[in-house]
Protein backbone atom coordinates (compact mmCIF):
# COMPACT_ATOMS: atom_id res chain seq x y z
CA UNK A 1 0.00 0.00 0.00
CA UNK A 2 0.95 3.01 -1.18
CA UNK A 3 0.79 5.77 1.67
CA UNK A 4 1.15 10.14 1.38
CA UNK A 5 1.27 11.74 5.01
CA UNK A 6 0.62 15.59 4.70
CA UNK A 7 2.12 17.58 7.59
CA UNK A 8 1.86 20.95 7.93
CA UNK A 9 4.47 23.00 10.07
CA UNK A 10 2.76 25.10 12.99
CA UNK A 11 4.28 27.40 15.65
CA UNK A 12 5.44 25.34 18.77
CA UNK A 13 2.16 24.90 21.07
CA UNK A 14 3.65 27.13 23.46
CA UNK A 15 4.25 30.33 21.19
CA UNK A 16 3.44 33.44 22.11
CA UNK A 17 2.48 35.69 18.90
CA UNK A 18 3.16 39.35 17.94
CA UNK A 19 0.91 40.56 15.34
CA UNK A 20 2.63 42.08 12.00
CA UNK A 21 2.75 44.86 10.48
CA UNK A 22 0.19 43.98 8.44
CA UNK A 23 -2.47 43.02 10.85
CA UNK A 24 -3.06 39.67 9.53
CA UNK A 25 0.27 37.95 10.15
CA UNK A 26 2.49 37.03 12.78
CA UNK A 27 6.05 38.24 13.30
CA UNK A 28 7.80 34.87 12.61
CA UNK A 29 10.85 36.36 14.47
CA UNK A 30 10.92 34.36 17.64
CA UNK A 31 8.62 31.76 16.69
CA UNK A 32 10.22 28.14 17.11
CA UNK A 33 7.88 25.67 14.84
CA UNK A 34 7.00 21.98 14.81
CA UNK A 35 4.87 18.94 13.12
CA UNK A 36 1.35 19.86 13.93
CA UNK A 37 0.16 17.08 15.82
CA UNK A 38 -3.21 15.48 14.31
CA UNK A 39 -0.62 15.03 10.95
CA UNK A 40 2.36 13.42 13.26
CA UNK A 41 -0.50 10.95 14.14
CA UNK A 42 -1.27 10.17 10.49
CA UNK A 43 2.34 9.55 10.11
CA UNK A 44 2.27 7.17 12.94
CA UNK A 45 -0.50 5.70 11.33
CA UNK A 46 0.89 5.10 7.58
CA UNK A 47 4.22 3.81 9.47
CA UNK A 48 2.08 1.28 11.27
CA UNK A 49 0.06 0.32 7.93
CA UNK A 50 3.01 0.13 5.72
CA UNK A 51 4.63 -1.90 7.99
CA UNK A 52 1.37 -4.35 8.25
CA UNK A 53 0.66 -4.96 4.69
CA UNK A 54 3.95 -3.56 2.60
CA UNK A 55 4.49 -0.32 0.61
CA UNK A 56 5.92 2.85 1.13
CA UNK A 57 5.49 6.16 2.67
CA UNK A 58 5.85 9.85 1.41
CA UNK A 59 5.76 12.40 3.58
CA UNK A 60 4.61 16.02 1.75
CA UNK A 61 4.93 19.14 3.70
CA UNK A 62 3.93 22.65 1.96
CA UNK A 63 5.64 25.81 3.13
CA UNK A 64 9.53 27.67 2.85
CA UNK A 65 12.68 26.73 3.77
CA UNK A 66 12.06 25.61 7.33
CA UNK A 67 9.23 23.29 6.68
CA UNK A 68 12.44 20.13 5.76
CA UNK A 69 12.49 19.92 9.54
CA UNK A 70 9.63 18.48 8.96
CA UNK A 71 10.55 15.89 6.68
CA UNK A 72 13.79 15.56 7.96
CA UNK A 73 11.64 14.51 11.17
CA UNK A 74 9.53 11.91 9.36
CA UNK A 75 12.17 10.54 7.34
CA UNK A 76 13.70 9.55 10.65
CA UNK A 77 10.40 8.33 12.10
CA UNK A 78 10.88 6.14 9.37
CA UNK A 79 8.82 7.63 5.85
CA UNK A 80 10.53 6.76 2.73
CA UNK A 81 11.03 9.71 1.14
CA UNK A 82 10.04 13.14 1.38
CA UNK A 83 8.30 15.93 -1.31
CA UNK A 84 8.61 19.39 -0.46
CA UNK A 85 6.39 21.44 -2.01
CA UNK A 86 8.17 24.23 -1.49
CA UNK A 87 6.63 27.82 -1.69
CA UNK A 88 8.08 31.09 0.22
CA UNK A 89 4.78 33.14 0.57
CA UNK A 90 2.38 30.85 1.17
CA UNK A 91 0.72 32.51 4.68
CA UNK A 92 -2.77 33.01 4.29
CA UNK A 93 -4.24 30.95 1.26
CA UNK A 94 -7.16 28.67 2.55
CA UNK A 95 -7.63 25.22 2.35
CA UNK A 96 -8.91 24.97 -0.91
CA UNK A 97 -5.96 26.46 -2.43
CA UNK A 98 -3.98 24.47 -0.07
CA UNK A 99 -5.43 21.19 -1.52
CA UNK A 100 -5.37 22.09 -5.28
CA UNK A 101 -1.46 23.40 -4.57
CA UNK A 102 -1.12 19.23 -2.70
CA UNK A 103 -3.19 17.85 -5.80
CA UNK A 104 -1.27 19.13 -8.55
CA UNK A 105 1.76 18.32 -6.95
CA UNK A 106 1.67 14.80 -6.22
CA UNK A 107 1.87 11.64 -8.61
CA UNK A 108 -1.69 10.70 -7.48
CA UNK A 109 -1.44 7.45 -9.68
CA UNK A 110 0.99 6.12 -7.20
CA UNK A 111 -0.81 6.70 -4.11
CA UNK A 112 -3.72 4.11 -2.65
CA UNK A 113 -4.10 6.10 0.39
CA UNK A 114 -3.44 9.52 1.68
CA UNK A 115 -3.42 10.76 5.28
CA UNK A 116 -3.52 14.35 7.03
CA UNK A 117 -4.28 15.40 10.88
CA UNK A 118 -7.94 16.50 11.69
CA UNK A 119 -6.92 19.98 11.91
CA UNK A 120 -3.64 22.46 11.50
CA UNK A 121 -3.60 24.37 14.82
CA UNK A 122 -2.73 27.59 13.62
CA UNK A 123 -5.58 27.98 11.21
CA UNK A 124 -7.60 25.39 12.44
CA UNK A 125 -9.65 25.32 8.83
CA UNK A 126 -10.33 20.99 9.29
CA UNK A 127 -10.91 20.90 5.34
CA UNK A 128 -7.58 20.49 3.55
CA UNK A 129 -8.15 16.36 3.86
CA UNK A 130 -11.68 16.36 2.49
CA UNK A 131 -11.02 18.73 -0.55
CA UNK A 132 -7.78 16.59 -1.71
CA UNK A 133 -10.18 13.82 -1.77
CA UNK A 134 -13.02 15.55 -3.55
CA UNK A 135 -10.25 17.32 -6.15
CA UNK A 136 -8.93 13.45 -6.99
CA UNK A 137 -12.86 12.36 -7.12
CA UNK A 138 -11.70 9.54 -4.45
CA UNK A 139 -13.27 8.92 -1.31
CA UNK A 140 -12.91 10.23 2.75
CA UNK A 141 -13.72 9.98 6.15
CA UNK A 142 -12.70 12.51 8.91
CA UNK A 143 -11.67 12.18 12.16
CA UNK A 144 -10.84 8.50 12.19
CA UNK A 145 -9.76 6.78 15.42
CA UNK A 146 -8.58 3.26 13.70
CA UNK A 147 -7.96 2.07 10.64
CA UNK A 148 -8.02 -1.61 9.86
CA UNK A 149 -6.79 -3.30 6.21
CA UNK A 150 -9.34 -6.11 4.91
CA UNK A 151 -9.44 -7.77 2.11
CA UNK A 152 -6.27 -8.02 0.50
CA UNK A 153 -5.39 -4.63 0.19
CA UNK A 154 -8.88 -3.41 -1.42
CA UNK A 155 -10.53 -2.28 1.44
CA UNK A 156 -10.28 -0.12 4.85
CA UNK A 157 -12.48 -0.66 7.69
CA UNK A 158 -11.94 2.36 10.12
CA UNK A 159 -14.03 3.71 12.62
CA UNK A 160 -14.86 7.32 13.25
CA UNK A 161 -15.99 9.89 15.76
CA UNK A 162 -19.43 11.14 16.01
CA UNK A 163 -19.16 12.69 19.14
CA UNK A 164 -20.80 11.98 22.71
CA UNK A 165 -18.67 8.51 22.88
CA UNK A 166 -20.50 7.33 19.62
CA UNK A 167 -18.37 5.78 16.47
CA UNK A 168 -19.16 4.41 13.37
CA UNK A 169 -17.02 1.89 11.83
CA UNK A 170 -17.49 2.65 7.46
CA UNK A 171 -15.34 0.45 5.33
CA UNK A 172 -13.94 2.16 2.25
CA UNK A 173 -12.80 1.39 -0.99
CA UNK A 174 -8.99 2.23 -1.83
CA UNK A 175 -8.00 4.75 -3.07
CA UNK A 176 -9.33 7.13 -0.32
CA UNK A 177 -7.84 10.33 2.44
CA UNK A 178 -8.61 9.79 6.18
CA UNK A 179 -8.47 12.61 8.19
CA UNK A 180 -6.80 11.34 11.82
CA UNK A 181 -7.57 12.06 15.02
CA UNK A 182 -4.91 12.40 17.69
CA UNK A 183 -4.97 10.14 20.62
CA UNK A 184 -5.31 7.02 17.64
CA UNK A 185 -1.81 5.63 18.83
CA UNK A 186 1.64 6.21 20.18
CA UNK A 187 3.58 8.10 18.23
CA UNK A 188 7.24 5.95 18.12
CA UNK A 189 10.22 8.50 19.55
CA UNK A 190 13.25 8.94 16.79
CA UNK A 191 16.48 7.04 17.29
CA UNK A 192 19.55 8.14 16.04
CA UNK A 193 19.42 5.11 13.86
CA UNK A 194 16.93 6.66 12.35
CA UNK A 195 18.15 10.35 11.88
CA UNK A 196 21.08 8.71 10.45
CA UNK A 197 18.93 6.63 8.14
CA UNK A 198 16.86 9.85 7.32
CA UNK A 199 20.36 11.57 5.51
CA UNK A 200 20.26 8.80 2.72
CA UNK A 201 16.30 8.95 1.95
CA UNK A 202 15.01 11.22 -0.97
CA UNK A 203 14.53 14.35 -0.56
CA UNK A 204 12.26 15.76 -3.34
CA UNK A 205 11.80 19.45 -3.86
CA UNK A 206 9.20 21.15 -6.20
CA UNK A 207 8.55 24.66 -6.90
CA UNK A 208 5.09 26.16 -6.80
CA UNK A 209 5.92 28.08 -9.52
CA UNK A 210 6.55 24.60 -10.97
CA UNK A 211 3.27 23.25 -10.84
CA UNK A 212 0.42 22.76 -13.61
CA UNK A 213 -1.96 25.41 -11.57
CA UNK A 214 -4.41 27.54 -12.56
CA UNK A 215 -2.66 30.82 -13.31
CA UNK A 216 -2.99 32.76 -9.99
CA UNK A 217 -3.64 29.51 -8.05
CA UNK A 218 -1.11 30.38 -5.70
CA UNK A 219 -1.07 31.90 -2.20
CA UNK A 220 -3.88 34.24 -1.00
CA UNK A 221 -4.72 35.73 -4.00
CA UNK A 222 -6.65 33.13 -5.49
CA UNK A 223 -7.79 32.29 -2.09
CA UNK A 224 -11.87 32.74 -1.40
CA UNK A 225 -11.44 33.56 2.13
CA UNK A 226 -9.55 37.26 2.89
CA UNK A 227 -7.86 37.29 5.97
CA UNK A 228 -8.95 40.66 7.10
CA UNK A 229 -7.15 41.76 11.09
CA UNK A 230 -5.70 39.76 13.81
CA UNK A 231 -7.42 40.41 16.51
CA UNK A 232 -6.35 39.73 20.78
CA UNK A 233 -9.38 37.39 22.15
CA UNK A 234 -11.36 39.35 24.24
CA UNK A 235 -11.09 38.12 28.09
CA UNK A 236 -14.49 36.75 29.40
CA UNK A 237 -13.38 37.58 33.00
CA UNK A 238 -10.95 39.43 35.13
CA UNK A 239 -8.15 37.59 36.41
CA UNK A 240 -6.45 37.97 39.18
CA UNK A 241 -2.71 36.81 39.14
CA UNK A 242 -1.59 35.40 42.02
CA UNK A 243 2.12 35.93 42.25
CA UNK A 244 5.47 34.85 44.40
CA UNK A 245 7.15 31.78 44.96
CA UNK A 246 4.82 28.46 45.04
CA UNK A 247 4.45 28.32 48.60
CA UNK A 248 3.27 31.88 48.61
CA UNK A 249 1.05 31.57 45.59
CA UNK A 250 -0.59 28.22 46.95
CA UNK A 251 -1.53 30.12 50.24
CA UNK A 252 -2.81 32.97 48.74
CA UNK A 253 -4.73 30.80 46.40
CA UNK A 254 -6.42 29.26 49.01
CA UNK A 255 -7.00 32.25 51.08
CA UNK A 256 -8.68 34.04 48.16
CA UNK A 257 -11.01 30.66 47.30
CA UNK A 258 -11.78 30.49 50.88
CA UNK A 259 -12.57 34.25 52.09
CA UNK A 260 -13.21 35.98 48.34
CA UNK A 261 -14.87 34.02 46.18
CA UNK A 262 -16.33 31.52 49.09
CA UNK A 263 -15.97 28.39 46.62
CA UNK A 264 -13.95 26.36 49.35
CA UNK B 1 -28.57 35.18 -5.15
CA UNK B 2 -31.51 34.81 -3.82
CA UNK B 3 -32.12 36.59 -0.23
CA UNK B 4 -32.21 33.49 1.99
CA UNK B 5 -29.88 32.20 4.60
CA UNK B 6 -30.17 28.37 4.79
CA UNK B 7 -29.66 26.66 7.67
CA UNK B 8 -28.63 23.40 7.92
CA UNK B 9 -29.98 21.30 10.73
CA UNK B 10 -28.56 18.48 11.64
CA UNK B 11 -30.76 16.07 13.85
CA UNK B 12 -31.32 12.98 15.47
CA UNK B 13 -33.98 10.67 16.98
CA UNK B 14 -36.30 13.44 15.32
CA UNK B 15 -34.99 16.01 17.10
CA UNK B 16 -32.91 19.17 16.32
CA UNK B 17 -29.36 18.91 17.55
CA UNK B 18 -27.89 21.77 20.07
CA UNK B 19 -25.53 23.32 17.54
CA UNK B 20 -28.49 23.26 14.68
CA UNK B 21 -30.92 25.06 17.27
CA UNK B 22 -28.07 27.93 17.88
CA UNK B 23 -27.37 28.19 14.33
CA UNK B 24 -31.21 29.04 13.53
CA UNK B 25 -30.51 31.82 16.54
CA UNK B 26 -27.31 33.03 14.73
CA UNK B 27 -29.77 32.89 11.26
CA UNK B 28 -32.79 34.98 13.11
CA UNK B 29 -30.46 37.76 14.18
CA UNK B 30 -28.49 37.93 10.67
CA UNK B 31 -31.59 38.01 9.24
CA UNK B 32 -32.68 41.31 10.89
CA UNK B 33 -29.63 43.12 10.48
CA UNK B 34 -29.08 41.88 6.64
CA UNK B 35 -32.64 41.92 5.68
CA UNK B 36 -32.75 38.23 4.77
CA UNK B 37 -34.89 35.36 5.09
CA UNK B 38 -34.40 32.18 7.42
CA UNK B 39 -34.85 29.20 5.95
CA UNK B 40 -34.30 25.58 7.43
CA UNK B 41 -33.56 22.84 5.56
CA UNK B 42 -33.09 19.34 6.91
CA UNK B 43 -32.18 15.99 5.13
CA UNK B 44 -34.23 12.92 6.02
CA UNK B 45 -37.06 10.68 6.52
CA UNK B 46 -39.89 11.29 8.72
CA UNK B 47 -39.13 14.48 10.13
CA UNK B 48 -42.11 16.27 9.55
CA UNK B 49 -42.83 16.65 13.30
CA UNK B 50 -39.98 18.21 14.12
CA UNK B 51 -40.38 20.38 10.67
CA UNK B 52 -43.78 21.15 11.60
CA UNK B 53 -42.75 22.28 15.27
CA UNK B 54 -39.55 24.50 14.55
CA UNK B 55 -41.91 26.02 11.71
CA UNK B 56 -44.71 27.29 13.78
CA UNK B 57 -42.15 28.10 16.87
CA UNK B 58 -39.95 30.58 14.55
CA UNK B 59 -41.99 31.09 11.55
CA UNK B 60 -39.04 30.11 9.31
CA UNK B 61 -40.03 27.93 6.12
CA UNK B 62 -38.86 24.76 6.60
CA UNK B 63 -37.96 21.99 3.74
CA UNK B 64 -37.77 18.75 3.82
CA UNK B 65 -34.73 17.13 1.73
CA UNK B 66 -35.67 13.30 1.02
CA UNK B 67 -34.08 10.93 -1.23
CA UNK B 68 -34.80 7.47 -2.63
CA UNK B 69 -32.61 5.84 -0.81
CA UNK B 70 -30.89 7.51 1.91
CA UNK B 71 -30.99 5.49 4.93
CA UNK B 72 -27.99 6.26 6.57
CA UNK B 73 -25.20 9.60 6.45
CA UNK B 74 -22.73 9.21 3.92
CA UNK B 75 -20.76 12.24 2.49
CA UNK B 76 -21.41 11.48 -1.15
CA UNK B 77 -25.11 10.80 -0.53
CA UNK B 78 -25.57 14.68 1.45
CA UNK B 79 -23.18 16.04 -1.14
CA UNK B 80 -25.51 14.64 -3.77
CA UNK B 81 -28.94 15.72 -2.62
CA UNK B 82 -27.77 19.13 -1.51
CA UNK B 83 -25.62 20.10 -4.30
CA UNK B 84 -28.53 20.54 -6.66
CA UNK B 85 -30.87 21.70 -4.28
CA UNK B 86 -28.57 24.67 -3.11
CA UNK B 87 -27.49 25.43 -6.92
CA UNK B 88 -30.70 25.97 -7.84
CA UNK B 89 -31.73 27.62 -4.12
CA UNK B 90 -28.74 29.93 -5.01
CA UNK B 91 -28.71 31.08 -1.19
CA UNK B 92 -26.92 34.57 0.36
CA UNK B 93 -25.25 31.68 3.05
CA UNK B 94 -25.23 28.44 4.13
CA UNK B 95 -25.04 28.19 8.00
CA UNK B 96 -24.34 24.96 9.67
CA UNK B 97 -23.07 23.95 13.00
CA UNK B 98 -19.52 22.74 13.52
CA UNK B 99 -19.96 19.04 13.94
CA UNK B 100 -18.59 15.51 13.01
CA UNK B 101 -20.86 15.51 10.57
CA UNK B 102 -20.20 18.68 8.94
CA UNK B 103 -16.68 19.14 8.83
CA UNK B 104 -17.08 15.01 7.15
CA UNK B 105 -18.95 16.38 4.24
CA UNK B 106 -19.06 20.17 4.03
CA UNK B 107 -15.63 20.83 2.66
CA UNK B 108 -16.77 18.13 -0.15
CA UNK B 109 -19.55 20.10 -1.42
CA UNK B 110 -17.65 23.40 -1.04
CA UNK B 111 -15.22 21.63 -3.34
CA UNK B 112 -18.43 20.66 -5.78
CA UNK B 113 -20.21 23.80 -5.89
CA UNK B 114 -16.63 25.98 -5.95
CA UNK B 115 -18.02 27.90 -2.86
CA UNK B 116 -15.87 28.82 0.30
CA UNK B 117 -16.22 27.73 3.51
CA UNK B 118 -15.59 29.44 6.47
CA UNK B 119 -15.43 26.93 9.37
CA UNK B 120 -15.56 26.97 13.13
CA UNK B 121 -16.34 30.09 13.64
CA UNK B 122 -16.87 32.49 16.92
CA UNK B 123 -18.79 35.35 15.53
CA UNK B 124 -19.57 37.49 13.30
CA UNK B 125 -18.85 41.18 12.51
CA UNK B 126 -20.53 43.97 9.71
CA UNK B 127 -17.87 46.22 9.43
CA UNK B 128 -18.51 48.90 6.12
CA UNK B 129 -21.59 46.91 5.34
CA UNK B 130 -19.35 43.62 5.29
CA UNK B 131 -20.36 40.82 7.02
CA UNK B 132 -17.12 39.20 7.89
CA UNK B 133 -16.82 35.85 10.56
CA UNK B 134 -14.28 35.41 13.48
CA UNK B 135 -12.39 32.68 13.82
CA UNK B 136 -9.68 30.87 16.50
CA UNK B 137 -6.35 30.89 15.42
CA UNK B 138 -3.02 29.83 16.25
CA UNK B 139 -4.58 27.21 19.54
CA UNK B 140 -6.96 30.14 20.48
CA UNK B 141 -4.14 32.68 21.35
CA UNK B 142 -5.83 34.79 18.21
CA UNK B 143 -8.77 35.19 16.33
CA UNK B 144 -8.50 36.41 12.69
CA UNK B 145 -11.87 38.35 10.68
CA UNK B 146 -12.00 37.40 7.51
CA UNK B 147 -13.88 38.27 4.51
CA UNK B 148 -15.52 36.28 1.63
CA UNK B 149 -14.16 37.76 -1.59
CA UNK B 150 -16.89 38.21 -4.50
CA UNK B 151 -20.22 37.64 -4.10
CA UNK B 152 -20.75 33.80 -4.46
CA UNK B 153 -22.98 31.87 -1.59
CA UNK B 154 -20.87 30.61 0.91
CA UNK B 155 -21.07 28.24 3.70
CA UNK B 156 -19.94 28.56 7.56
CA UNK B 157 -19.98 26.69 10.27
CA UNK B 158 -20.10 28.07 13.97
CA UNK B 159 -18.83 26.70 17.23
CA UNK B 160 -21.15 25.17 19.54
CA UNK B 161 -22.18 26.84 22.48
CA UNK B 162 -21.74 30.05 22.01
CA UNK B 163 -24.67 32.21 19.88
CA UNK B 164 -27.63 30.73 22.21
CA UNK B 165 -31.40 29.38 21.79
CA UNK B 166 -33.64 32.14 20.70
CA UNK B 167 -37.27 32.92 21.76
CA UNK B 168 -39.16 33.15 19.15
CA UNK B 169 -42.64 34.32 20.55
CA UNK B 170 -43.85 33.15 17.52
CA UNK B 171 -46.95 30.88 16.85
CA UNK B 172 -47.47 30.76 13.22
CA UNK B 173 -49.01 28.26 10.87
CA UNK B 174 -46.35 26.11 10.13
CA UNK B 175 -44.70 26.07 6.26
CA UNK B 176 -43.22 22.93 5.86
CA UNK B 177 -41.88 21.94 2.34
CA UNK B 178 -41.05 18.79 0.97
CA UNK B 179 -38.76 18.16 -1.85
CA UNK B 180 -38.19 14.54 -3.28
CA UNK B 181 -34.86 13.84 -5.16
CA UNK B 182 -33.97 11.23 -7.53
CA UNK B 183 -30.21 10.54 -6.94
CA UNK B 184 -28.12 9.26 -9.76
CA UNK B 185 -27.07 5.94 -9.04
CA UNK B 186 -23.78 6.25 -6.80
CA UNK B 187 -21.14 3.61 -6.44
CA UNK B 188 -21.17 2.36 -3.13
CA UNK B 189 -17.64 3.84 -1.77
CA UNK B 190 -18.16 4.29 1.63
CA UNK B 191 -20.83 2.15 3.78
CA UNK B 192 -21.85 2.02 7.25
CA UNK B 193 -20.78 -1.64 9.02
CA UNK B 194 -22.12 -0.69 12.25
CA UNK B 195 -22.83 2.47 14.92
CA UNK B 196 -20.45 1.64 18.22
CA UNK B 197 -21.66 3.55 21.60
CA UNK B 198 -18.65 3.21 24.26
CA UNK B 199 -20.37 2.40 27.46
CA UNK B 200 -17.89 2.82 30.03
CA UNK B 201 -19.20 3.05 33.89
CA UNK B 202 -20.48 6.18 34.03
CA UNK B 203 -18.54 9.09 35.76
CA UNK B 204 -21.03 12.05 36.14
CA UNK B 205 -18.99 15.52 36.54
CA UNK B 206 -22.02 17.80 36.37
CA UNK B 207 -22.93 17.16 39.97
CA UNK B 208 -19.65 17.70 41.27
CA UNK B 209 -19.23 21.02 43.22
CA UNK B 210 -15.31 20.86 42.55
CA UNK B 211 -13.73 19.56 40.11
CA UNK B 212 -9.51 19.27 39.48
CA UNK B 213 -8.66 18.95 36.04
CA UNK B 214 -5.35 18.02 33.91
CA UNK B 215 -4.00 18.90 30.86
CA UNK B 216 -0.92 17.72 28.78
CA UNK B 217 0.91 20.29 31.00
CA UNK B 218 1.27 16.95 33.54
CA UNK B 219 3.66 15.50 31.20
CA UNK B 220 2.22 12.08 32.23
CA UNK B 221 0.56 9.13 33.61
CA UNK B 222 2.50 9.06 36.78
CA UNK B 223 2.50 12.97 37.12
CA UNK B 224 -1.41 12.90 36.55
CA UNK B 225 -1.17 11.57 40.11
CA UNK B 226 -0.57 15.23 41.32
CA UNK B 227 -4.17 15.89 40.32
CA UNK B 228 -5.73 12.86 41.84
CA UNK B 229 -4.42 13.88 45.23
CA UNK B 230 -5.79 17.59 44.86
CA UNK B 231 -9.14 15.99 44.03
CA UNK B 232 -8.81 13.35 46.65
CA UNK B 233 -8.46 16.19 49.55
CA UNK B 234 -11.04 18.60 48.74
CA UNK B 235 -13.18 15.74 47.95
CA UNK B 236 -13.31 16.75 44.19
CA UNK B 237 -14.34 14.93 40.70
CA UNK B 238 -11.31 14.61 38.34
CA UNK B 239 -11.69 16.27 34.91
CA UNK B 240 -9.15 16.17 31.97
CA UNK B 241 -8.50 17.99 28.46
CA UNK B 242 -8.48 15.46 25.44
CA UNK B 243 -4.83 15.53 25.16
CA UNK B 244 -4.73 13.58 28.65
CA UNK B 245 -7.53 10.88 26.99
CA UNK B 246 -5.75 10.47 24.13
CA UNK B 247 -3.24 9.61 26.09
CA UNK B 248 -4.52 7.34 28.27
CA UNK B 249 -3.55 8.90 31.11
CA UNK B 250 -7.14 9.11 32.81
CA UNK B 251 -10.40 7.19 30.94
CA UNK B 252 -12.37 9.14 28.35
CA UNK B 253 -15.35 9.47 30.95
CA UNK B 254 -13.20 12.00 32.50
CA UNK B 255 -12.83 14.89 29.52
CA UNK B 256 -14.82 17.80 30.00
CA UNK B 257 -15.42 19.72 26.46
CA UNK B 258 -17.38 19.77 23.05
CA UNK B 259 -16.23 16.31 22.70
CA UNK B 260 -16.76 15.10 26.95
CA UNK B 261 -18.94 16.43 29.78
CA UNK B 262 -20.26 19.93 30.12
CA UNK B 263 -19.90 21.01 33.45
CA UNK B 264 -20.50 24.09 35.69
CA UNK B 265 -19.32 23.37 39.01
CA UNK B 266 -18.69 26.17 42.10
CA UNK B 267 -15.07 25.48 41.59
CA UNK B 268 -13.03 24.31 38.32
CA UNK B 269 -9.16 24.04 38.58
CA UNK B 270 -7.47 23.66 35.61
CA UNK B 271 -4.08 22.67 36.14
CA UNK B 272 -1.44 22.33 32.80
CA UNK B 273 -4.50 22.81 30.11
CA UNK B 274 -4.20 25.55 27.20
CA UNK B 275 -7.90 26.17 27.24
CA UNK B 276 -8.64 25.31 23.58
CA UNK B 277 -12.34 26.07 21.98
CA UNK B 278 -13.06 22.56 23.13
CA UNK B 279 -12.29 22.62 26.50
CA UNK B 280 -13.81 26.10 27.12
CA UNK B 281 -17.16 25.21 25.61
CA UNK B 282 -17.44 22.42 28.19
CA UNK B 283 -16.40 24.51 31.56
CA UNK B 284 -16.59 28.24 31.22
CA UNK B 285 -19.87 28.52 32.64
CA UNK B 286 -18.44 27.22 36.07
CA UNK B 287 -18.98 30.28 39.20
CA UNK B 288 -15.08 30.19 39.69
CA UNK B 289 -12.07 29.23 37.22
CA UNK B 290 -8.54 28.77 38.20
CA UNK B 291 -5.90 28.33 35.85
CA UNK B 292 -2.68 27.13 36.50
CA UNK B 293 -0.09 26.92 33.91
CA UNK B 294 3.18 28.10 32.87
CA UNK B 295 2.60 29.95 29.71
CA UNK B 296 1.20 33.32 30.80
CA UNK B 297 -0.81 33.72 27.16
CA UNK B 298 -2.50 30.42 27.62
CA UNK B 299 -6.33 31.04 26.50
CA UNK B 300 -7.18 29.01 29.82
CA UNK B 301 -6.50 32.53 31.24
CA UNK B 302 -9.02 34.88 29.09
CA UNK B 303 -11.91 32.70 31.66
CA UNK B 304 -9.92 32.80 34.70
CA UNK B 305 -10.87 34.13 38.01
CA UNK B 306 -7.57 33.36 39.25
CA UNK B 307 -4.83 32.52 37.73
CA UNK B 308 -1.23 31.79 38.75
CA UNK B 309 1.62 31.79 36.29
CA UNK B 310 4.21 28.91 37.70
CA UNK B 311 5.09 25.15 37.86
CA UNK B 312 2.70 22.62 38.60
CA UNK B 313 4.94 20.43 39.75
CA UNK B 314 6.04 22.90 43.04
CA UNK B 315 2.30 24.42 43.28
CA UNK B 316 0.07 21.40 43.39
CA UNK B 317 1.45 19.15 46.19
CA UNK B 318 1.65 22.14 48.12
CA UNK B 319 -1.97 23.18 47.39
CA UNK B 320 -2.84 19.54 48.42
CA UNK B 321 -0.95 19.43 51.10
CA UNK B 322 -2.36 23.04 52.74
CA UNK B 323 -6.31 21.71 51.75
CA UNK B 324 -5.37 18.77 53.75
CA UNK B 325 -4.54 20.44 56.73
CA UNK B 326 -7.60 23.16 56.38
CA UNK B 327 -9.97 19.86 56.21
CA UNK B 328 -8.49 18.76 59.37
Amino acid sequence: MNILICLKQVPEKDSHYKIDSSGIGVSDDNLAFETNESDLYALEEGLRLKERVGGKVVALSLGPERVEKVLRNALAMGADSALHVKDENFDGRDAWVTAQTIVAAIPQIEFDLILTGVQSEDMGHGQTGTMIAQLLGWSHATIVTSVDVVDGCSRLQVKRELGGNEFERIELQLPVVLTIQSGINQIRYVTLKGILQAKNKLYKIISTDDLDLESGMIGVESSKVKPQELLVPQKKRQTVMIEGKAEVAAKSLIDRLQKEAKVL
Amino acid sequence: MSDQIIVLGEHSKGQLNDVSLESLSLGKELSKVLDKEVVLVVIGRELDEVAQEVSSRTGFRVIVLTAQKNEYYTPETYCEILYSFLLSENPYLVLVGHSYQTIDFVPKLAGMLKWAFISNCLNYRIQNGQLGWVRQVFNGKLNLRVEIKGSSPYFVSIQQGIFGTSDYNVQVSPRVYHHKLVLPNLPLKRKLIEVIKNVHEKIDLTKAEIIVAGGRGLGSKENFQLILDLAKVLGAGVGASRPVTDSDWLSKEHQIGSSGQVVSPKLYIACGISGAIQHLVGMSNSECIVAINKDPHAPIFQVADYGIVGDLFKILPILTAIAGEMKK
